[in-house]
């Protein structure tokens, strides 16, 4: 017989037995003539229509199976042009209801057939329908060979609808699996989103995928997953919103609501077949499900995966580092630092130290006074022990360390380290500007440590710089550079700056600055006008009442207390008790366990010379807080007024211990002067008020920080 | 524009282009498809952008400005996607501009209108995501145990807070009322051109590592604050150019480096969300990359057909 490309006549080795059997016979290159000299890369009409009609007569083919067979030939030996040439000579259209009933046919299980059902003849085999899908497959590969993505999706569709439409609610378990049939729709299956991707039609390639998965089509599980995971990538970050098909939305309220929603299901569906060992751990759905739940806020359900993961996927440091990274982003800062210390602890003295972990250990410190000590560790770890690549973190740990060691000088017993820690603080701020000259947030800290400091040039100067540098964008700078300004006793520019800044600020600023504005107003003397401020602060909270964040809540009642304390506080100077109560009734209110609300109800109680209420308001405060400042002061005062004798000792021992917690508190030093004064020491007496003089000159009117 | 004809609309919206540019092509002007021809046609776009550049471009008195403003207010959709195609140049330009203390009540005007656009949008709605429940079944899975037949709790996740209506540019609000432009620009992103995404990487490379040029002191660029509002919109959107756009090796290059750049912002400022979203893009591009762990599943075997 002729061979279809070189005209030569070649013998078969065995007789031909059935058309099928003919058709498995190798028809690779190596099979045909070895005359491939005379070859010619691409066939005109005349040659594959005489090709095709021997082939028919030899094989008792069928026109298009012999097409089907041709082209795939040329497919192989890489002539595409012509495989296509071959393949538009099938006509599918025609033949795709065919081919759907065929598979009906010849895969129908159920009851057996009796001797007399014979299956029509005009049924084609599944051999042939196998042929032509491959066939039309094969032309959907060479179309994307030639970059012409979107005719080859359409292909490829074809094939989807035509055993989609054989199989309406998806394949059964019982379907053969050797079937070459299967294996051509598994490929299908796997290339026609990626052909509609590649040919940018997201929304297509998200409703073939969405087709994949939504039936059973006898994927093994492996495969499944990755076109789940495919899915879900594409959801993610494909920017197409593609609403589910109504015939999907059945599911109620587990109807997937959107790409998002959908791409999370999915990703959650993949880890947990993870978890049951169903699939082996894959960073990259890992990676997919960090982002999603990243974007959508869910920082300690993804917290739970990264400790679902088995040992020996995350390095253990690692682990914790990623950990706290989450914790920390949803706003556990508590155990995101306890994760971090395990990172720098013992158990990993072995390893090469974690550099970004301590940097973000340093950071989560420096937020609370308490971890002071631990910080400046962390601190320390990133500056000695950061290696080449690391180097440009050693700035941002000085800054760390500089803030740390500020906290840690307002929380020490002991003057000597005090002064210590207040040296160090400075020294680490200002190394830190060498690398990081333009950084606002060190400028703020420079700003700070000074001003508590009480060098003020410095600190206005930093605090002048931090908002020319931040362009107006943060009510803290304000804030600060109003209360350097009032220790400076500068009053009428500090009122300046906050009228400019209540202009600017945010709603959660502005009760802040209006209460820096009331207390300044205190300070110079203008009751009248405090009280109108703190009117209008309590009713700008009033006006808030919609629920916020948390942290917003909180900081919020905290305000509000404030407020209510400074006023009782105003209302006791001038004399009008009752409304002193009232506004110290309200504080308690807010939050009964205040130290400064028991205060200022002692405060009250003293004006009032009922020394004796007095001293148990002022007891329960320091019962709540024992080194509350202003309470202990209050009590060797109202020792003092008593006058006797025998209690000057004892108002002396309150004074020194508030002393040592706060050295610059001028009101210690000047009632300590009051007591020499009362004992006849004059010489002491004098030198203590001049301690309190200079102290109070430079005083802000209110806590720096 | 009291016409109901989009392409009217379209016309006279080229027309007053027209006056401002120094040139619009004919291509343009005559095209079937106006508004289309305007969202993709480079000399036009290209033109725009470097007025938009210029040194006094922000004002509030300038033409370009003004167009795009009255642009986006046309009731035409199609034009109102011309004007979001500008927005990473708008939004790139106006911030980092603001510590440079000039007048940019233009641009302000333009992200203000976006920022109304979405409020009046959204209704008074946060756009939320509801983290499904595995143990009730899906279009996907069958529960595994027990279906539990009490009403499951939503779990809702907040993607966009409720937006509080603004008619002024406050520093306290700037962040939020960009990040929504952004938002606005992410929603669009399929129809956006690829210049105009290759502008938006140009653009987080800048705002988060500042822009070194060496020449002329004044022109330092300096890196912005990025707070959460202004990221999480931008990460998205680089999600998208890195990961889900198939065709352009240059914009991958592009949001290759704008992520990069992220990664390294965030970790000097030890930002555990950003960290955590810019290391996992990271990682999946590198994976994407190697070839090696690209199996591809369609490969025939090419030879025996069996049955």
């Amino acid at each position: 017989m002729l061979c279809a490309c070189s005209g030569e006549q070649f013998k078969f080795e065995d007789a031909p037995q059935s058309p099928e059997s003919l058709a498995t016979r190798d028809f690779s290159a190596s099979g045909l003539s070895s005359r491939t000299g005379d070859w010619e890369p691409k066939l005109d009409d005349v040659q594959v229509d005489e090709a095709e009609s021997t082939l028919k007569e030899a094989l008792s083919l069928n026109y298009e199976e012999a097409r089907a067979l041709l082209g795939r030939l040329e497919y192989q030996r890489g002539n595409l042009d012509a495989a296509l040439q071959v393949f538009q000579g099938i006509d599918i259209k025609g033949l795709t209801p065919r081919m759907t009933g065929a598979i009906v046919e010849r895969t129908r299980q159920g009851k057996p057939r009796s001797k007399g059902d014979v299956i029509p003849s005009s049924v084609m085999s599944m051999h042939s329908v196998s042929l032509l899908l491959e066939a039309i497959l094969l032309k959907a590969k060479s179309l994307e060979e030639l970059g012409h993505f979107r005719d080859a999706a359409k292909e490829c569709n074809i094939i989807l609808e035509v055993v989609e439409a054989a199989f309406p609610s998806g394949m059964r378990e019982g379907i053969a699996k050797d079937c070459k049939l299967l294996e051509v729709f598994h490929k299908v299956l796997e290339l026609l989103p990626n052909l509609w991707k590649k040919a940018g039609f997201l929304s297509e390639a998200i409703t073939t995928y969405r087709r994949v998965l939504v039936k059973p089509w006898n994927l093994d599980p492996l495969r499944i997953a990755n076109v789940q995971k495919d899915l879900a990538a594409t959801l993610l970050y494909g920017g197409v919103e593609t609403s589910l098909p109504a015939h999907l939305q059945v599911w109620g309220s587990a109807t997937p609501n959107g790409n998002m929603e959908e791409a999370i299901l999915l990703l959650l569906m993949l880890m947990q077949k993870v978890a049951y060992g169903e699939l082996k751990w894959d960073a990259d759905i890992m990676d997919h499900l960090t982002f999603a739940f990243t974007v959508t806020g869910q920082f300690e359900l993804l917290a739970g995966f990264v400790e679902q993961a088995l040992p020996g996927i995350y390095e253990r440091a690692n682990r914790w580092y990623l950990l706290a990274l989450c914790y920390a982003a949803a706003g556990r800062n508590k155990v995101a630092l306890n994760l971090l210390k395990k990172v720098s602890g013992q158990s990993e003295a072995k390893h090469k130290p974690h550099i970004p972990a301590s940097l973000f250990g340093a950071k989560l410190s420096s937020q609370d006074p308490k971890h002071a000590l631990y910080g400046i560790t962390f601190a320390r770890n990133v500056i000695d022990l950061a290696d080449q690549p690391n180097e440009h973190f050693k700035g941002q740990a000085h800054r760390f360390l500089g803030v740390c060691y500020g906290n840690a000088a307002r929380v020490s017993i002991s003057d000597s380290e005090r002064a210590l820690f207040h040296k160090e603080s400075l020294a680490s701020l200002n190394s830190a500007t060498l690398n990081m000259k333009e950084d606002p947030e060190l400028v703020f800290n420079l700003s700070l440590e000074n001003a508590v400091q009480r060098n003020l040039d410095v600190a206005f100067d930093n605090a002048m710089m931090y908002s020319n540098m931040v362009n107006n964008d943060s009510g803290r700078g304000w804030r600060l550079l109003a209360l350097i300004l009032s220790a400076d006793h500068r009053f009428k520019d500090a009122e300046t700056i906050l009228e400019f800044a209540l202009d600017e600020a945010g709603s959660l600023d502005q009760l802040e600055l209006l209460r820096v504005r009331a207390v300044l107003q205190i300070a110079q003397e203008q009751p009248k006008q405090a009280i109108e401020t703190y009117r209008i602060l309590l009713s700008l909270i009033q006006a808030q009442r919609e629920p916020q964040s948390d942290l917003e809540n909180e900081a919020k009642r905290k305000i509000e207390m404030a407020a209510w304390q400074d006023l009782a506080t105003i209302y006791t100077k001038v004399g009008l008790w009752r409304d002193a109560e009232i506004c110290v009734n309200k504080a308690k209110s807010v939050e009964l366990y205040s130290p400064k609300s028991w205060h200022t109800s002692g405060l009250l109680f003293e004006a009032q010379s009922l020394y004796k209420e007095a001293l148990v308001s002022f007891s329960i405060a320091l019962s709540i807080e024992p080194d509350y400042v202003p309470s202990i002061v209050s009590t060797a005062i109202v020792l003092i007024r008593l006058g006797n004798q025998s209690s000057l000792p004892i108002a002396r021992s309150f004074l020194m211990n508030a002393l040592r917690l706060e050295p610059m508190n001028h009101d210690a030093w000047r009632n300590l002067g009051l007591i020499a004064k009362m004992e006849g020491s004059s010489e002491q007496a004098v030198e203590y008020f001049q301690a309190a003089c200079e102290l109070e000159m430079s005083a802000p009117v209110e806590a720096f920080k | 524009m009291s016409s109901s004809n989009p392409d009217s609309n379209a016309h006279s919206c080229i027309q007053s282009l027209s006056s401002i540019l120094s040139s619009v092509p004919s291509s343009v002007s005559s095209s079937s498809n106006p508004s289309f021809s305007l969202l993709h046609d480079p000399t036009i776009t290209s033109e725009i952008s470097s007025l938009l550049r210029l040194p006094d471009s922000g004002s509030g008195d300038n033409n370009l400005c003004r167009w795009l403003y009255d642009t986006f207010h046309s009731t035409d959709p199609e034009l109102k996607l011309v004007v979001l195609r500008f927005v990473p140049i708008i939004a790139g330009v106006y911030l980092t501009r603001i510590s440079l203390r000039k007048s940019l009540a233009g641009f302000e005007a333009i992200v203000l209108a976006l920022y109304a656009h979405e409020t009046t949008a959204r209704d008074g709605q946060p756009v939320t995501v509801n983290v499904p429940d595995l143990s009730q079944p899906s279009i996907y899975h069958e529960a595994k145990g027990s279906v539990k037949n009490k009403a499951t709790e939503l779990n809702l996740a907040v993607i966009s807070p409720t937006l509080e209506p603004h008619g002024t540019m406050r520093s306290s609000r700037r962040a939020r009322i960009v990040g929504v432009a952004l938002e606005l620009y992410y929603s669009k992103i399929s129809q956006m051109p690829v210049s105009s995404k290759m502008e938006f990487c140009e653009f987080c490379d800048i705002w988060a590592a500042g822009q070194k040029s060496e020449e002329s002191k004044g022109k330092k660029e300096r890196r912005i604050p990025l707070p959460w509002e202004l990221l999480q919109p931008s990460l998205r959107i680089l999600g998208h150019c890195l990961l889900g756009s198939q065709k352009s090796k240059e914009l991958l290059e592009a949001a290759s480096m704008a992520t990069k750049s992220l990664y390294n912002r965030c970790l000097h400022d030890v930002d555990a969300k950003g960290i955590l979203a810019t290391s996992s893009l990271l990682r999946l591009e590198q994976m994407a990359l190697d070839p090696k762990l690209n199996v591809d599943h369609t490969e025939i075997d090419g030879n025996v057909l069996s049955l």
